[in-house]
């Protein structure tokens, strides 16, 4: 069997970008994909949905955005076209329909067992994402059987769910686009919130993400982050990409009609039990945005910059039903569906070897799991950029780096 | 964040150090983490009770303390009773301030702010219409409950906030009675 120097797992942004570097280092790989290029994005995102980021921060590998449109929110066709556009630029090394089953280390690196047969190579990388699998609570499984259930993975569009009232569980960006939509659609949603931030689209005549890149916060290394764990488990940013720009948050969900909830703490006697802790969810996330404003205003007096931006704000504070609902009665109340929108995780269970921590994520140094195997795209692997279209450049560059080291050390060995 | 030198002068009499050493070695050892605490209760007369506290266990082992404390509970004349003690429902009260006000202070080291004064004033919304099953639709407990803090610190405004809800999403107290948990009651 040939032996490779390199093995790419994954053809999104993350795969592409490694694939470019490697081209770039000569180094001799192959790109496999368990569906097609850009699989996650073609099959398992809602059909409205467009990218959280702008269009400048949507940069393929070698395809920096040319669009019209720099500051607005692509949909996932578009990126689609533009990933098919960004794979024939190169020459991508891309096997199809190639589920990896299993990587295990081999005679001469890593053995990695796919339903097409088996491949060797001398280094492997990790690039299948964060999102690919639902994260679902425990009481998930004490739902009444009968009722459908979905989670922001598989959910497509409002017409398909069942007739009666939805509840939605989770308010990070996922949960509250979902509750968004279904309110517009007509139907009553029911959201419940436990650990949540707030952000608005826009401050000061600018994209948050604008200001979030100017203050350096989209950059900072892992190293200089304190807590880099608990960053690493921090909810995603509540974004909405729209033709318009319009603020995501639990105010502009209420004024649509969507009633709020606590965290859903469990599932008994076909009734859903949330914590009556709301209140104190609210108020870290309404802190925490208060904090970031005023960082992004001191940043902007310091830059000697405040007459060219409109004047500071502040966002009214979250407004919490005066007596929250403590539980939902599926039955009474009629619900039609429930949609999970608790989070994601990556599906990194192919990997037999022992490189997890107790809560079975993977260990690594900015990407760098041990000699020449390396992991992309996790929620701020090196920066908070990592988990963002374009930041996956900066990533690949740095880790095809390190591997093509580790090929080099190989082969001196 | 303060600087090293303005962290080292503040003093709210909590062992942080100590604190953060012990979640340090919880992540290498869960196990250590899993206790069980206790009380036991005595039938004084009518409705007044005697509980004490003294043992637990945890870090793996059965722990001791240097006491044992006990707390007297009975009702007010108003529920014709001979008020020897706190009502229960006013212990709870009690034990969610004691908890979250505990909170405030070893954030606050954590933090580096200076503590000078914290109160914490609780209500509970009761209609006793529930525990003398007047009204099968009205809950036993506390249909409402409210804290307010008042806190003199060398802190701003929003610094304070910051305390008061992070001791909310660390309070033991505030989570047993926020969230519902399994409790199950046998006659031995």
């Amino acid at each position: 069997m040939k032996t490779l120097s390199a093995i790419v797992i994954g053809a999104g942004q993350c795969g592409l970008a490694m694939s470019r570097e490697l081209t770039w280092r000569g180094v001799d790989h192959a790109v496999l994909d368990r569906g097609r290029l850009a699989n996650s994005w073609r099959d398992e995102r809602w059909d409205s949905l467009r990218l959280l980021t702008p269009n400048w921060m949507n940069g393929l590998p070698g395809l920096p955005y040319d669009g019209p449109d720099p500051d607005g929110y692509m949909t996932s066709a578009e990126l689609l076209g533009r990933f098919e556009r960004a794979a024939a630029n190169g020459a991508l090394p891309l096997k199809t329909r190639t589920r990896v089953l299993s990587v295990r280390p081999g005679t001469a690196g890593y053995a990695v067992q796919t339903d097409q047969g088996q491949m060797q190579a001398r280094a492997v990388v990790i690039a299948t994402g964060a999102c690919t699998l639902p994260d679902l609570p425990e009481c998930a499984s004490d739902l009444p059987p009968m009722l459908h259930t979905t989670t922001a993975l598989h959910y497509k569009r409002p017409e398909v769910l069942p007739d009666g009232p939805v509840l939605v569980v989770g308010a990070s960006a996922s949960g509250l686009q979902i509750a968004r939509e279904l309110a517009l659609a007509g139907r009553r949603v029911i959201l419940s919130v436990g650990t949540h931030l707030r952000l608005p689209r826009r401050y000061r005549g600018a994209d948050i993400l604008t200001w979030m890149e100017a203050l350096g916060l989209l950059r900072m290394p892992y190293g200089e982050v304190d807590d880099i764990d608990r960053v690493r488990r921090t909810p995603s940013l509540t974004l909405l990409g729209s033709d318009e720009p319009r603020a995501l948050d639990l105010n502009a969900l209420q004024d649509m009609g969507v009633e709020i909830a606590g965290r859903l703490q469990a599932v008994r006697d076909d009734r859903a039990l949330f914590s009556g802790g709301l209140v104190a969810h609210v108020q870290v996330a309404d802190l925490k945005l208060g904090r970031l404003l005023d960082t992004i205003d001191t940043w902007i007096e310091t830059a000697g910059i405040a007459g060219l931006a409109p004047p500071p704000e502040r966002p009214v504070p979250t407004r919490v039903p005066a007596q929250p609902r403590l539980g939902l009665d599926f039955d009474a109340e009629k619900v039609g569906s429930v949609i999970w929108a608790t989070g994601y995780r990556p599906d990194h269970g192919f990997l037999r070897m022992p490189v997890f921590d107790r809560h079975n994520r993977i260990r690594h140094d900015g990407g760098r799991v041990a000699r020449g195997l390396y992991v992309m795209g996790l929620p701020y692997l090196r920066t908070r950029q990592s988990s963002h279209i374009a930041g996956a450049q900066d990533d690949a560059r740095a880790l095809a780096a390190s591997l093509f080291a580790d090929l080099a050390r190989a082969r001196a060995a | 964040m303060n600087l090293q030198g303005e962290m080292r002068a503040v003093d709210n009499g909590v062992n942080t150090e100590a604190l953060m050493g012990a979640r340090a070695t919880l992540e290498e050892t869960p196990a250590a983490g899993l206790f069980t605490w206790r009380a036991t209760c005595d039938w004084v007369d009518g409705t007044h009770t005697r509980s004490s506290v003294e043992g637990f266990f945890g870090l793996g082992e059965e722990q001791t303390r240097t006491r044992r404390f006990t707390f007297d509970a009975d009702h007010p004349p108003q529920f014709a009773a001979a008020d020897n003690g706190a009502t229960p429902v006013e212990m709870v009260l009690s034990a969610l301030a004691s908890c979250l006000t505990a909170g405030v202070a070893a954030v606050a080291q954590h933090r580096g702010i200076q503590l000078h004064s914290v109160t914490a004033k609780v209500e509970g919304d009761m209609d006793v219409a529930g525990i003398l099953g007047v009204d099968p639709d009205v809950r036993n407990g506390f249909s409402a409950i409210r804290v307010v803090f008042e806190i003199e610190a060398e802190a701003t405004g929003d610094e304070i906030a910051a305390l008061v809800a992070q001791s909310q999403k660390r309070s033991a107290v505030f989570d047993i009675i926020a969230n519902p948990g399994t409790v199950e009651v046998s006659a031995a």
